[in-house]
């Protein structure tokens, strides 16, 4: 068998050169033509493959040590997608949505974010060649900013009280509205809009939901997610109570002016269009110190690295009835890398001795 | 760089008469609230004393300015309207 190892001796050979199939490798004359993704080696095209989905499902992990001894519940990392939490799947289906609608072509994104979209349309931007820009409340940690810098996007980040006069509590959106809608632009910007989009619940009617009901082989009797966007809650409570009506979906809602990003208090912020109540039975308020309280055991007594949001919802969980639950899965959106300067605080009040 | 990159950069800057320096800031076809965004980007690279003159035509702009104006401690030195062009000019207060 001849192999011809150098460029020149390929581009001697023109256009049509063999390719050998030798111990399941493709040789080409010249050159390795590639072996190709295999998701059982878990071999992978590109980064986008790795995007959760049914053939390829965030784990569920026990809760053995902060939670009830009756209780059988599980978190679902969804900090094990590519790009860092739960909005990799909303992201994908929104930029896949525009893109069949034609909406992408020879436009600018801009999204309202407080931060995992930003990342996730960031990466995904970025692998397309498509511009983004993300406005941003001001008070997310420094991490995200540079997080959503590294990936190219451009960041503009908004105080709640920009528009002084009709100050709308939350300046991010008002402003990306604006960039796209001002006739200075003529119609160059686009924006996913995730708090309306229905492509973000189908992310999680389609995915999210789908891997639960497998993975719990049909059993869950309990799902808890955040009100966020609401595109979780609403896509895996729709999907599961059309398998099951009498699962029960509890919703965890922060308090009025929280610090748990990700959460939204639907009191002090406007619902998002793509709620549907209908779907959820129960909502259990959790303010920030229980929530931040839980973050800290998740850490030192399960060995979960997550951000304070899912410590809002474990809590929930833990102050369920878990007799009366059954087995229970929560959401744990993100990781708690990026938030080394909200836990600065705790762990510098442990130092203090306070 | 993008259009939204050259929001942040005040357009020209001129010598009014008392010798303060002019910045126009051309918002014309912008929304609410991408004129006053812009408009704090601005004042935040001005140096005190420094007028800032912002063109709208977003009918919103009429009372943002004035309560932006207050808001950051900035002197509205005029308002008017020509030709359904808002100018707003508003002094960066001179450090005491």
């Amino acid at each position: 068998m001849e192999i011809i190892d150098t460029a020149a001796g390929s581009a001697a050979l023109g256009a049509a050169t063999e390719e050998l199939e030798v111990r399941g490798v493709t040789w080409r004359r010249g050159r390795i033509a590639g072996i190709g993704p295999d998701a059982a080696r878990r071999r992978y095209g590109d980064v986008r493959e790795l995007i959760a989905s049914p053939a390829n499902a965030t784990p569920l992990v026990r809760l053995n040590h902060v939670v009830a001894p009756a209780a059988d519940a599980y978190l679902k990392l969804e900090w094990l997608n590519p790009f860092g939490s739960v909005k990799d799947r909303t992201a994908r289906y929104l930029l896949e949505g525009m893109r069949q609608r034609g909406e992408l072509d020879g436009r600018e994104l801009v999204e309202a974010t407080s931060g995992n979209t930003g990342i996730a349309l960031a990466a995904l931007a970025a692998l397309e060649g498509i511009p983004l820009t993300v406005t941003i409340p001001s008070g997310v940690p420094a991490e995200k900013l540079v997080l959503l810098r590294m990936l190219g996007a451009t960041v503009m980040a908004t105080p709640d009280d920009l528009c002084p006069v009709d100050n709308p509590r939350d300046g991010a959106i008002a402003l990306a509205r604006a960039i796209v809608e001002s006739p200075a632009h003529r119609g160059r910007y686009v924006m996913p809009n995730q708090y309306a989009n229905p492509d973000n619940v189908r992310a999680h009617y389609e995915t999210t939901g789908p891997e639960i009901w497998e993975q719990t082989e049909g059993l869950v009797r309990t799902f808890v997610a955040g009100f966020g966007t609401c595109g979780t809650i609403t896509g895996v409570g729709r999907f599961l109570k059309e398998r099951d009506s009498s699962i029960r979906i509890v919703a965890v809602e922060p308090q009025a002016g929280h610090r748990l990003p990700g959460l939204k208090n639907l009191q002090e912020a406007r619902p998002p269009a793509i709620l549907d109540r209908s779907v959820i039975d129960e909502v259990i308020q959790v303010p920030d110190v229980p929530a931040y309280a839980m973050t800290t055991r998740l850490f030192r007594e399960e060995g979960l690295i997550v951000g304070p949001s899912t410590g809002a919802i474990a809590h929930a969980i833990a102050a369920l009835d878990g007799a009366a639950s059954g087995l229970t899965v929560g959401i744990s959106p993100d990781g708690g890398q990026k938030y080394a300067s909200f836990y600065a605080d705790l762990v510098a009040d442990e130092a203090a001795g306070s | 760089m993008s259009e939204i990159d050259m929001l942040a950069s005040p357009d020209t800057a001129k010598t009014g008469p008392s010798g303060a320096a002019v910045v126009a800031l051309d918002c014309k076809g912008l929304l609410c609230p991408l004129p006053v965004y812009r408009a704090s980007q601005a004042i935040s690279r001005l140096e005190p004393g420094a007028v800032l003159r912002v063109e709208c035509t977003d009918p919103g702009s009429l009372a943002d300015f004035p309560a932006f104006a207050r808001q950051r401690n900035l002197t509205l030195l005029s308002a008017t309207e020509r030709d359904g062009v808002q100018v707003f000019e508003l002094r960066k207060v001179a450090d005491a």
